[in-house]
């Protein structure tokens, strides 16, 4: 009887510490937060499109190819990753109130600074779309032709081309 | 004869809570993901996102009440050790007893909330969050752990 009693309380304990550790409970459970982070995109003008000396009623045309007078921009963003892009073109440059029209553009877009191994684009037909390079570059080239009118006024014209580009 | 009988008792007695109580689980089902951020650019998650908020489903004893508390992590880490700040709104928490996303209770995820089991014993914690990248924010991937811890009443 007395062993009995014995093991009646143990069982008893044992009960209540297990009605206990059910009643305390408390469990949890785990999730991840992510992001992805982009590289910003940076875009540099790197070369003027310079049409040199012009003359009066002569048209002139600069290739896209042309080394040391094609406009050239440089683009750097997230590696691999397809961009769009637009020019925003000027109708004539300017000086002084006179204007020197611009007749026609022409451009190219490589993952290189390059010429050759990339796309011919058409600059006044944008926006358009692009990749990246691995090493998150792009370059682009513009040319174009001005057709000075046999009027125009001596002097020194400008005008303003914008590439913007986005992911 | 008196030993079978007292290994009886003692099978008995502490069977029966583990049996009467269905235990309490929670399990995490899909993370909180901000996608692609931009730097400088701050992205918000809603907690009604099907896609990308973060979801726990909890199991514990039908139309009994728990109390959850989640740990949140203040930022996500990235490459080189880089922190990406996060916060939370009062409202980016949802409770949902149905485990329905559209049917939710919103509450603070930095406060305790008490949560009621469904019929069944289930329900579902959705979380949202904003993510808050600096402008010169370096560019990689960036995670952190959340956790929401669950507990019954004594």
């Amino acid at each position: 009887m007395y062993t009995a009693s014995k093991a009646a309380l143990a069982t008893f304990v044992l009960a209540l510490a297990a009605t206990a550790a059910v009643r305390a409970q408390g469990v949890n459970g785990s999730i991840s937060a992510t992001a992805t982070v982009q590289s910003p995109i940076t875009v540099t003008g790197a070369q003027n499109l310079g049409f040199g000396n012009v003359f009066p009623g002569v048209a002139k045309t600069v290739a896209y190819s042309d080394a040391t007078n094609a406009g050239q921009f440089s683009v750097t963003g997230q590696a691999s990753t397809p961009v769009t892009y637009s020019f925003s073109l000027p109708t004539n440059l300017t000086s002084s109130g006179n204007n020197l029209p611009i007749g026609s553009w022409t451009g190219y877009v490589n993952t290189t600074s390059s010429t050759s191994g990339g796309s011919a684009i058409t600059p006044s037909a944008t926006p358009a779309g692009a990749t990246l390079s691995a090493g998150g570059a792009l370059y682009l080239f513009v040319g174009g032709t001005v057709t000075p009118p046999s009027n125009l006024p001596a002097g020194s014209y400008t005008g303003t081309v914008t590439l913007t580009v986005a992911y | 004869m008196k030993s079978l009988r007292f290994a009886f008792v003692l099978t008995a007695a502490v069977a029966l809570p583990l049996v009467g109580q269905r235990p309490i689980t929670v399990t995490g089902v899909r993370s909180l993901a901000f996608g692609t951020l931009l730097p400088g650019v701050p992205t918000i998650v809603a907690r009604t996102d099907a896609a990308k908020s973060g979801q726990f489903t909890i199991n514990g004893p039908h139309d009994s009440q728990a109390q959850v508390t989640f740990t949140l992590p203040a930022v996500l880490t990235g490459p080189g050790g880089a922190t990406l700040p996060l916060t939370f709104g009062g409202s980016d928490a949802g409770y949902s007893q149905s485990q329905n996303i559209g049917s939710q209770i919103g509450f603070d995820p930095k406060q305790p909330f008490l949560i009621t089991f469904s019929g069944q014993g289930r329900g579902s914690v959705f979380l949202g969050g904003t993510a808050r990248p600096g402008l010169t924010q370096r560019a990689g991937s960036y995670t952190a752990i959340i956790t929401l811890n669950v507990a019954t009443f004594p």
